[in-house]
């Protein structure tokens, strides 16, 4: 392998804090939503780089499936955000407190 | 008699049988009339899928399918498929019949529940596949099926959640429940991800080869950040604190016959997957120098167990009253995994599997009694409850049971149950879980005192009027409320199967 493992290692964990920073400071849900692709995404590098380090699939197909359920997932937000945006008349996350603990 | 075989993979029957009821019901929708009637042909099919896996699950634990016979060693017998990503054991058979047991339930009550909904044929789609889902979750031995059966219990969860597209509280409920379950899932992910790259395995078994032989790339940082990552993972499942922020807005925002299916069965589906992926995958006797995962589970039980009964004190909205003591529940069944230090770990493991089941039944039944509540109208604060019991004497009573049991008074099942966890953290040796225990029950048994009180003592306000009684509603309650009962004489049968599933993973 040219570039070593652990490059990628610290490439994915830098983008997983990239996204935990978006989710902590994002007010805008799309914001939101796009800060949780990135968390996700830091895990497929992970996934598809070990995968070529061990020489086996695993790591690759399931990085397959993760790509698929994160648009799921996307598909399921962005419609939750609608109805935010329809009964709230915003997408700021810190708008929608009806409820308090 | 001859005696005859069925294939190996009819061993997966269960979440088979639920996917294949999801699937019908979209087409029951698209065939069926648009009428008044279309109700209970949904209803009908979603009850009918849910009893035919609860006897099929029935039925493979009394015949022993995945279980050891007599003379073989007690971890024998798992059924594995597809390459071992899949087992169905007693374990996964235990955790199935208390899902099917949920969602059956659920299901009946929702028929009255959703009367003048407009989108039935989803609600009931997707109660489906998240009970598939969470079926799913039961049977899975590597963290590629782990994970995605996690999302599809989840993803359809986020969605029911949401349902009642023009109540405020609702879209609330589900959109935190989204945001905090991308979050964990995101956190998940990289957990197992981080597992791969030490290990450069997915499957459970291998996991724990590469493991125990010490063979893993990058030193033990990365596999003790994997390991945390996944237990913050699991940890929003069951809604442990500190991951429970959503779990109070989602189950009061949500229809209260979902609450229930979310603070039971998908409770329930988190905890299979914990106890599976913490005692099997992850031995302690092999990470313990790494991660002494037994003492951050035993930090979370406390904390859970604590923080949730005296936050449930100070609630005057009964749902979200209820939401805390669930919370406070999860804390309780921690102690399974929090005591794993010693002793008979199959015993442990067992008393919370017993109580996870008790649990399934009281919790489901006390959120349906709210749905009855809110189906005829009555106001969600303690004061609304006020003369209940003149009016609807049944769901009153069946209210105060579910509501005792669940503090552990000996009315049901849950007083035994509660016993044997006690017992258990006795035998792990930790006497602070214990006494944690106790005095939470104590805690918990005043705030759920003060609802009793406001249906039997209080009078009723003016306004209280019921002039309906829901059959589907009833017959949900009166099934959870007869079977909570049943299961004070019944539980050494429960804990039976639940110790014998445990020994396959935990030998004693």
């Amino acid at each position: 392998m040219s570039v070593p493992p652990e490059y990628y290692l610290i490439l994915s964990a830098a983008v997983f804090a990239i996204g935990v920073f978006g989710i902590l400071v994002r007010r805008n849900a799309l914001m939101f939503l796009m800060s949780v692709e990135l968390m996700v995404n830091a895990a497929n590098i992970n996934l598809i780089a070990f995968a070529f380090f061990y020489g086996n699939l695993t790591g690759q197909v399931f990085a397959l499936f993760v790509i698929a359920l994160a648009a799921a997932e996307v598909a399921i937000g962005i419609g939750i955000i609608l109805l935010l945006n329809r009964n709230f008349d915003s997408i700021d996350v810190t708008e929608a407190v009806t409820m308090r603990w | 008699m001859t005696e005859f075989v069925l294939q190996e993979w009819t061993a997966l029957a269960p979440p088979i049988v639920l996917a294949i009821t999801a699937l019908f019901l979209l087409a029951v929708d698209a065939l069926a009339p648009e009428d008044e009637n279309a109700g209970i042909w949904l209803a009908g099919v979603s009850g009918v899928g849910t009893l035919l896996t609860l006897i099929i699950t029935g039925w493979f634990l009394v015949a022993g399918t995945g279980q050891p016979r007599e003379g073989e060693p007690a971890s024998a017998g798992a059924i594995e498929l597809f390459d071992g990503n899949i087992v169905v054991d007693g374990m996964a058979l235990f955790f199935i019949t208390i899902i099917a047991s949920v969602t059956l339930l659920v299901i009946v009550a929702s028929y009255d529940y959703l009367k003048d909904h407009p989108y039935q044929a989803e609600y009931y789609t997707l109660a489906m596949l998240a009970a598939t889902g969470m079926a799913m979750v039961a049977v899975s031995n590597s963290f590629v099926v782990a994970f995605l059966s996690i999302e599809l219990a989840s993803l359809p969860s986020y969605a029911l959640v949401a349902s009642l597209k023009n109540n405020r509280g609702s879209v609330e409920g589900g959109l935190k429940y989204f945001l905090i379950g991308a979050l964990s899932s995101g956190i998940l992910i990289y957990g197992i991800s981080l597992i791969y790259v030490a290990t450069g395995s997915l499957q459970f078994g291998a996991v724990t080869e590469a493991i125990v032989d010490g063979d893993i790339t990058g030193g033990n940082g990365i596999l003790g950040i994997g390991i945390l990552m996944i237990l913050a993972g699991f940890g929003f499942k069951i809604a442990a604190v500190p991951f429970h922020f959503w779990a109070p807005e989602a189950y009061e925002g949500a229809p209260a016959p979902i609450s229930g299916f979310l603070s039971s069965a998908s409770k329930a589906a988190g905890f299979v997957i914990t106890f599976r992926v913490f005692v099997d995958v992850f031995p302690i006797g092999a990470v313990g120098d790494t991660v002494d995962w037994v003492v951050a589970f035993q930090v979370l039980a406390i904390v859970t167990m604590t923080v949730a009964n005296f936050a449930a004190l100070k609630q005057t909205n009964v749902k979200r009253m209820l939401a805390y003591s669930s919370i406070g529940h999860a804390g309780y069944v921690l102690i399974a995994v929090a005591a794993l230090t010693g002793g008979n770990q199959a015993f442990i493991l067992g008393s919370g599997m017993a109580h996870l089941f008790v649990y399934g039944f009281m919790n489901t039944g006390a959120f349906l009694v709210i749905a009855l509540v809110e189906y005829w109208g009555v106001g969600r604060t303690i004061e609304d409850y006020n003369g209940l019991a003149t009016q609807a004497p049944f769901a009153a009573a069946a209210m105060s049971l579910f509501l005792f049991t669940l503090a552990g008074l000996p009315l049901g099942g849950g007083f035994l149950s509660k016993f044997y966890l006690l017992w258990a953290s006795i035998e792990g040796g930790v006497a602070l879980l214990a006494i944690a225990l106790i005095v939470n029950s104590a805690v918990s048994l005043y705030y759920y005192t003060r609802v009793v009180k406001a249906m039997w003592v209080e009078e009723p306000s003016e306004s209280l009027e019921i002039n309906s009684y829901p059959v589907g509603l009833y017959t949900a309650i009166a099934l959870a409320a007869l079977v909570t009962v049943l299961l004070l004489p019944g539980f050494g049968f429960v804990v039976e199967y639940a110790q014998t599933a445990a020994e396959m993973i935990a030998p004693p």
